[in-house]
């Protein structure tokens, strides 16, 4: 978690395997132009078709691929790499992190393709996992290939720099006269630049991460990058949000024979802010938990960590592709609570989701479980709501 | 974020597959939604910077709804689901947009737009800093008291959750082991147990009427907490199922109790996750990855009174921009400062904020030099691992293979109180008989190996799924066969910003508690002292939701008194303290552009640079964390001297120096983190001044300080709290000694 500890941690390995080796990280990078220095934008009243400028028209700001080398143990996670650039190179990088061991979710990121959380990836899966990568993640890209959706997939692989010039958009990097000199590579390879429709034949071919030792991190698909790697999460929260995830138990009689809630209303009310006499009033008529047994706590206990980092979204194609999708992390929330036997609202919970952008737009793809860092196997989850939609 | 509103945009629709499509344009003037005759939509948009929208639209020929989706990149090409002439399809738009003149328009707060408030109000009834167990339990607890007050105004109040992180990412997800309480679920349990167990462990440190309090309603909260929708683990009677936890007894001092209620371990995710679900149940607003930079208090009047606090300066990350916040009351649910050491369990975002403000306005600080180390962190990660894998049959074992705990803790052996263990490590460690890392057999022995492979391994799949995922991802080791290497880490501040029971702030003055009016605090950032010298593990969580939700009743009480309109203030050292962060924030960044580009160009050295710790080549607020890390846990780390404190004051000026010399490195202020990260780490020195001349101050050893010059306690001198403000003045405030009188504490 620290990395100032490089040196003394280490795995199992040979020692020659955890040595520190340099290893190249390809950061896409991204600074918004402030607001003040932003133009008043064109008249929407004097174009007669909006169309026409079909990518012109970009996050406003200055984006740039950045390559760092720095020496790193295979063992280490990519956020020590990270913040191992933040402290020695480059302290302008950004990205989020906290926890630094999997529990908070502010980290997610794509590694080489790949959604994962930088504190859960470490060097040495990034290098090795590269080659294995398109087997696992190219048939939901193709999936995605609504005619509509100008996206590219999320897992559409570029650094075939040639495959992605050849089509290149000279809109998406005006900007490149201001890059720095770090980025000796083409600019262009921008995978998920959406001015560059690039063909489903980028996905047939990668380059060779592993050789070359490079991580290539980018901002999560499916959210609007602010600044560098972080991007906007309100969206997915707007829907976690927008399916009601929290516990309503309306019958108290069923378990304790008295309303907890009523009870403790009556009590903050009488005695106000007495919280002593609150307790004593308690202990008289003790209020109880909602009873659950061991068996019914296992139907939802593994939804409930879900840590909503937004790397099911990510590799969704429904969800990152553009559609008009809820997302998979609120279908996880709303998941949780119909299968809590606490929860009173069952049906109404599966009615909510059953929608044309609710579960409906699951197209049972799974490309949500792979990345899941809680072990939640989402994609099964889903498909468990679809069957539980159709009852 | 903020969101912007558009004054006028266009929208073209047409449907997937391109059968026609037609355009509507809609000024917006005064509002995001209402009927717009010539264009039969009741349309509502919401953009935010850059480039997604929200787009709800009824009515004439066409319903679009719900999601749009955010680009990578954003592009101005959006997909809306919805009905019309055209059937049920998914249709696209082209947003154009205008700019508005003057500031975005304000459409209050509603569920449809981002997680941020659109606008901030100038003036709040209550403003909490911190989203974590004490933040949200502090807004529940505030909202469900107004909502059971039956003469509430209609108009629902004004309070805003301001916190450095999304709430989900606050640190109290991480809290692995558990919550305690007596609820006798498992077996006979009394709070009177639990009420002497605390103050023991606090080395009877701790305010005894707050230790009550917190024994005698932990049940109720526990309960609260499950109804809350917390996935506590069962028992077979469907009960809350309870553990062991260290320095928890039957009987005063007995048998270990299962007091600890549970959700396998990760208890502190289930509890976070529940509080911030009630909390967008009761439809709290919050301003996500806001950073508080400065907290206004006013000096006391005469000596009677402690002075009143009056607002907040707040910077809004996403935008770069700073604010000034009026509230009538303030709550510092900041959590703690682990980042003060190098080696910690806590987040990186644990920099001591909350503190910090108090210090820096002005207030004082309790028993600061009181900071926790967890006996078992992973290696040389510092990562948690619970208690938990303890109670649950791990055993400490130094090189020999000897389970050496029963040595130091007869009859509590490896579940003694923490400082205790942690010490019995370090013990051992020093005698030589230390482990090294796996991962680095020629380094340090500085470890200890944590021994769970007696534990069934389907039982630690099923009670420890946390901690053995840590084991396995970040130490590349299967505990079920292999012995873990362990060592302290800094996990817990007991000390921090005074408060009454009732979460009231005061200063200590003249040997009276004077309230800070306005100002209260909840959580790790606080001290009640229900922790004392050290706390007993399960009860941080206990502390957060307890005194938090108490805190919350005490402003609704206050706020359904106070009528009348609050005095209209001078709102001048608000504005005052406004300009001057400004001037600050100003400064860092024009350092940017004075100095290097702000994409410093990589030197051809690089490879060089992974191992130039020696700090001086890159002067930024990530080098000098780091500084101060190993700093502090030179100085006061686990044990102490006068020695060892003085020097670290000494290296903390050189630090203060080039802190001052810190300047960001990009000269863009929207989302920029080294800015926060500048203030951080003035926070951090500002709090590890204060925790190095706290322990120089108490010329004993207690709980969690064991100063090796000063070996025992000294209840004649020094059973009192230490009261500590920015000026270094150290006062002295005795503890509250209700039922228990101090005794000698054996483990």
């Amino acid at each position: 978690m620290t990395s100032q500890s490089t040196e003394s941690d280490g795995s199992k390995a040979s020692a020659s395997d955890s040595d520190p080796r340099p290893v190249t990280f390809r950061i896409a990078r991204f600074t918004p132009r402030p607001q003040s220095e932003r133009p008043a934008r064109i008249n929407p009243f004097a174009k007669s078709n909006p169309f026409a400028a079909a990518g012109s028209r970009r996050a406003r700001g200055r984006r740039w691929t950045q390559e760092y080398t720095i020496r790193i143990a295979p063992q280490h996670t990519v956020l020590d790499a990270l913040l191992q650039i933040k402290r020695e190179a480059d302290p302008t990088l950004n990205f989020r992190y906290s926890c630094g061991h999997g529990m908070c979710g502010s980290d997610a990121v794509l590694i080489n393709g790949r959604p994962d959380l930088l504190c859960a990836a470490t060097i040495a899966d990034c290098l090795s996992a590269s080659k294995t990568m398109l087997n696992a993640y190219a048939s939901p890209g193709v999936a995605a290939g609504n005619p509509q959706v100008q996206q590219p997939s999320v897992f559409r692989r570029t650094g075939t720099a040639a495959a992605v010039t050849g089509v290149s958009s000279s809109a998406a990097h005006s900007n490149s006269d201001t890059e720095p000199s770090a980025t000796n590579h083409s600019e262009a390879s921008d995978p998920t630049d959406p001015s560059v429709p690039i063909e489903a034949t980028g996905l047939t071919k990668t380059p060779d991460y592993a050789e070359t030792s490079v991580v290539e991190i980018r901002p999560l698909p499916g959210f609007t990058p602010l600044r560098d790697l972080i991007v906007d999460t309100d969206a997915m929260f707007e829907q976690i949000r927008r399916f009601k995830p929290y516990l309503l138990h309306d019958d108290p009689s069923a378990d304790s024979g008295q309303s907890h809630r009523e009870s403790d209303q009556r009590q903050t009310h009488d005695s106000q802010l007495d919280p002593l006499a609150k307790a004593k009033a308690a202990n008289t008529e003790p209020a109880s938990e909602y009873k659950q047994t061991p068996e019914e706590l296992a139907r939802y206990e593994l939804l409930s960590t879900c840590i909503a980092c937004g790397l099911c979204q990510g590799a969704c194609p429904i969800y990152a592709g553009g559609e008009a999708f809820a997302g998979p992390a609120a279908m996880i929330a709303a998941a949780r609570f119909i299968n809590d036997s606490r929860d009173s609202h069952r049906q109404e919970r599966l009615e909510a989701i059953d929608q044309v952008d609710g579960i409906q737009a699951c197209q049972s793809i799974r490309a949500c479980t792979r990345p899941c860092p809680r072990g939640i196997d989402v994609g099964e989850e889903m498909w468990k709501l679809v069957e539980a939609v159709k009852e | 974020m903020n969101a912007l509103i558009l004054q006028q945009l266009t929208l073209t629709f047409r449907t997937a597959k391109g059968e026609s499509w037609r355009q509507r344009t809609i000024a917006e003037d005064h509002a995001m939604t209402g009927n717009h005759p010539g264009f039969g939509v009741v349309m509502k948009c919401i953009t935010h910077e850059p480039g997604v929208a929200w787009v709800t639209s009824q009515g004439g020929d066409l319903t679009v709804g719900g999601y749009l989706a955010a680009r990578d990149p954003p592009d101005d090409l959006i997909h809306l689901l919805g009905e019309g002439k055209f059937g049920h399809k998914i249709y696209s738009a082209r947003v154009s947009r205008h700019e508005p003149e003057g500031p975005p328009l304000s459409t209050g707060c509603d569920s449809i737009n981002g997680m941020n408030p659109q606008k901030v109000r100038s003036r709040y009834d209550a403003v909490i800093v911190g989203a974590g167990a004490a933040g949200l339990s502090t807004a529940l607890g505030l909202y469900r008291a107004l909502e059971s007050d039956g003469n509430r105004n209609d108009s629902s109040p004004k309070v805003l959750v301001v916190s450095k992180l999304q709430p989900l990412r606050s640190h109290t997800g991480s809290a692995e082991g558990g919550i305690a309480a007596s609820l006798g679920n498992q077996e006979k349990d009394d709070w009177h147990w639990h009420y002497y167990d605390t103050i023991k462990g606090s080395d009877w440190l701790a305010d005894q009427d707050a230790v009550r309090i917190l024994a005698e309603q932990a049940p109720g909260i526990i309960i609260e907490l499950e109804h809350d929708g917390v996935a506590f683990s069962r028992t077979e009677d469907r009960h809350i199922a309870q553990r062991k936890f260290g320095g928890h007894t039957a009987d005063y001092g007995g048998h270990p109790v299962r007091r600890a209620a549970y959700a396998a371990d990760r208890i502190g995710h289930q509890i976070l996750h529940a509080l911030w679900q009630q909390c967008l149940r009761l439809g709290v607003e919050f301003a996500e990855e806001w950073y508080v930079t400065d907290l206004v208090v006013d000096p006391p009047a005469d000596e009677e009174t402690g002075g009143h606090a009056r607002g907040l300066i707040v910077l809004d990350t996403h935008a770069g921009k700073l604010q000034a916040i009026q509230a009538d009351n303030i709550v510092l649910c900041t959590g703690g400062a682990g980042r003060l050491f190098h080696t910690t369990s806590n987040s990186w975002d644990l920099t001591g904020d909350g503190m910090a403000l108090a210090l820096q306005a002005g207030l004082q600080l309790e028993d600061v030099e009181f900071i926790q180390f967890h006996p078992t962190g992973l290696g040389h990660t510092g990562i948690l691992l619970s208690e938990a894998s303890r109670a649950e049959g791990g055993v400490l074992r130094n090189s020999q293979g000897r389970a050496f705990m029963q040595d130091y803790a007869p009859g509590h052996g490896d579940l003694a109180a923490r400082d205790v263990v942690s010490r019995s490590i370090m013990a051992e460690i020093d005698a030589g008989r230390g482990v090294a890392d796996p991962s680095d057999p020629d380094g340090p022995h500085d470890c200890v190996w944590l021994d769970m492979t007696g534990i069934d391994g389907q039982r630690m799949t099923a009670l420890l799924p946390q901690v053995t995922e840590t084991i396995h991802r970040y130490a590349h080791l299967d505990p079920t066969v292999d012995m873990v290497p362990v060592k302290p880490t800094a996990h817990y501040t007991m000390g921090g910003i005074p408060i009454t029971d009732r979460g009231r702030v005061y200063r200590w003055q003249n040997g009276h508690r004077r309230i800070v009016d306005g100002l209260f605090a909840a959580g790790e950032c606080s001290c009640v002292s229900v922790h004392g010298a050290n706390r007993l593990g399960g009860n941080s969580l206990l502390d957060a939701c307890l005194f938090g939700t108490r805190t919350g009743q005490t402003i609704a009480a206050a706020m359904t008194k106070a009528d009348e309109p609050n005095d209209t203030t001078d709102t001048s050292p608000l504005t005052q303290a406004l300009q001057k962060r400004q001037a600050f924030l100003d400064e860092l960044l024009a350092g940017a552009s004075n100095g290097e580009s702000s994409e410093p160009a990589l030197a051809d050295d690089q490879d060089e640079a992974s191992d130039s710790d020696d700090d001086a080549t890159l002067n930024n607020p990530y080098a000098l964390m780091g500084r101060l890390g190993r700093l502090m846990e030179e100085a006061v780390a686990v044990r102490c001297d006068q020695g060892s404190i003085e020097k670290g004051l000494r290296g903390l000026d050189q630090l203060e120096t080039d802190a001052k010399q810190l300047h960001a490195h990009s000269e863009t202020a929207v989302l920029n983190q080294e800015v926060t990260a500048i203030m951080e780490v003035d926070n951090l020195l500002t709090l590890a001044r204060a925790v190095l001349n706290a322990s120089l101050q108490r010329q004993e050893s207690r709980g969690a300080l064991y100063r090796s010059d000063y070996p025992q306690r000294d209840d004649e001198h020094y059973l009192a709290h230490t009261m500590i403000d920015a000026k270094e003045d150290v006062s002295w405030q005795p503890v509250h000694i209700v039922d228990m009188p101090p005794k000698g504490r054996n483990y």
